[in-house]
């Protein structure tokens, strides 16, 4: 019993605890102490309140620019991973050539976005003639090479780091390649696909905006925080933070429970 | 033959036969544009025109060659970019001991690493340079916490991956908890540590050149964004793209170069293999 007791003040606890913290940062913001600590006036950093009401008077430009956002962000995100796992049984199915292509593939994880967006800008220019198109494709490519990378990655340690002697047994039951991908290599995959999306989930978030900054056309939660800062519209710009920000928020959470319905039904 | 053979068959030789392959594709490509497009440069110039612009001596805005000019600019981003990186690198093993330490603090501070991963701290960039009103200090704290937190989160799990026998013999020494972080805690958790490096390495020099890009000035953001302009040689665009691109990789490698200095049973591991 005491026992049983204790852990519920440690559940409550910790629950309890992040909330206080949390409610102490908010009351400190809304009444102007964070200002006085930053040095900032309530034009630079806005009370809660205050953002939420521009929040909710801009909510139809708002929706305008976050459904330009999560066009990038989830046809990106898509053919990325799509790309990456492709990429990961092509080196599977050829170690030799293709562990080669999976160590350049990581390289080009550590470019930074500034420098990947201005090029496929400049590569995009003949898409389309009309410029919201080829910004949008420009976006799309540069979130796709940021989260293949990843994906490539974690699918081929999922497809190739097997239990010791399933591999064999496989063998054993003469099976095929596509029999051996299908029973054993793609369930064995399910988590690593799992783990990757956890780095180009938000990756591709923060890709997306990023790109924003560098496109043609003026489109996206990203080029509006940009754009309002710095036109002095810092209540605005902080809108749009707080809009992106939960855009992070909820796709994670997505990701927490599609990793809940899936990786249990296989392990 | 066999050399021959040995050589063909190491993982180096694979790798440079991708890189091979990705100049031949990018040449052809270059190629292509050459012959269709007015301005070739602007959108893939071959790889010797680059090379070229940085052995050039011609200067371009009247005192400084391109090179010069990129390499200065570079110094003033990587700087500020490394003091960033070493700020949040101390605070995120900090933070990390408190939490493994206290169990309060990791119970505040644990929901919030979680969702400062989730939000797009690059997106907020304008923002604290509003704030600060200062660039370099921007710079150094965007830099500061997006190294902070893969730092704090992976040096955690190292001090969780601790096993419970090794507490236990600890126990068993009555050695303090001074001494158990630095004798099982603290070396347990390098590899982690680690891995937080690697990931925020190249994440601090991306955010300090997106930075540059706010404000005129230095920086290697600040002379991309005019180049794109077409204030200056094109050329200076590409040497930006290829230079912050082997700055990326370099910072990731260079980690884990330190890493393999500093871990001598990581050595060993490799030999085992």
């Amino acid at each position: 019993m005491s026992t049983h007791k204790k852990i519920n003040t440690e559940a409550v606890k910790s629950v309890l605890y992040p909330v206080l913290f949390g409610v102490l940062i908010f009351l400190l913001w809304e009444f102007g102490v964070l200002n006085t600590i930053l040095h900032t006036d309530t034009n630079i950093l806005p009370p809660p309140s205050r953002i939420a009401s521009i929040v909710a008077e801009n909510s139809s430009k708002i929706a305008d620019n976050l459904s330009a956002t999560m066009t990038v962000i989830l046809i990106g995100l898509a053919a990325g991973s799509v790309l990456g796992y492709l990429a990961a049984m092509f080196a599977t199915r050829f170690p030799y050539f293709g562990s080669g292509a999976l160590t350049v593939l990581s390289v080009f994880n550590a470019i930074p976005i500034v420098a990947l967006a201005p090029v496929f800008n400049n590569w995009t220019k003949d898409v389309s003639s009309q410029a919201d198109v080829r910004s949008t494709v420009a976006k799309i490519l540069v979130v796709t090479v940021v989260c293949s990378a990843s994906m490539s990655i974690n699918a081929y340690r999922g497809l190739t780091e097997l239990k010791p002697f399933s591999l064999d047994l496989m063998k054993s039951y003469a099976a095929d390649n596509k029999t051996i991908f299908m029973k054993l290599r793609f369930r064995n995959s399910v988590p690593y696909i799992f783990t990757s999306l956890k780095v180009s989930v938000p990756t591709s978030v923060i890709t997306a905006l990023v790109s924003e900054y560098f496109a043609e056309y003026r489109a996206g939660i990203g080029r509006q925080i940009r754009d309002n800062i710095s036109i002095a519209q810092y209540s605005s710009g902080w809108a749009y933070i707080v809009v992106a920000c939960l855009i992070g928020i909820a796709m994670y959470i997505i990701l927490m429970i599609f990793e809940g319905i899936f990786v249990k039904r296989t392990s | 033959m066999t050399k021959f053979k040995n050589i063909r068959h190491s993982k180096y030789f694979n790798t440079f036969l991708w890189i091979v392959i990705l100049i031949i594709a990018w040449e052809i490509g270059a190629t292509a544009v050459a012959a269709t497009k007015r301005s070739p440069e602007n959108i893939l110039p071959h790889l010797s025109g680059i090379i070229k612009s940085i052995i050039s001596t011609d200067t371009i805005n009247g005192s400084q060659t391109a090179l010069q000019m990129v390499l200065i600019n570079a110094q003033a981003t990587i700087s500020r970019a490394l003091i960033g990186f070493a700020i949040g690198t101390a605070l995120g093993f900090i933070l990390a001991l408190l939490m493994s330490r206290f169990k309060t603090v990791e119970k505040v501070a644990f929901p919030y690493l979680m969702i400062i991963q989730m939000i797009p701290i690059l997106g907020m960039a304008p923002l604290i340079f509003a704030i600060t009103q200062d660039i370099s200090k921007s710079r150094i704290i965007i830099a500061a916490i997006l190294t902070f937190y893969p730092v704090a989160t992976n040096t955690l799990a190292g001090f969780r991956s601790v096993e419970k026998e090794k507490h236990e013999l600890m126990e068993s020494y009555a050695a303090n908890s001074f001494q158990t972080y630095v004798k099982t805690m603290i070396p347990a958790s390098i590899p982690y540590f680690f891995t937080g490096l690697k990931i925020s390495a190249p994440m601090a020099i991306t955010a300090s050149i997106l930075v540059d890009t706010l404000q005129g000035g230095v920086g290697l953001g600040c002379l991309l964004s005019q180049a794109l302009k077409g204030a200056m040689s094109r050329y200076v665009f590409w040497q930006i793209v290829f230079l912050s691109a082997f700055i990326g990789i370099f910072s990731f490698l260079l980690m884990g170069f330190i890493e393999y200095l500093i871990c001598p049973y990581k050595r060993r591991g490799k030999n085992q293999d």
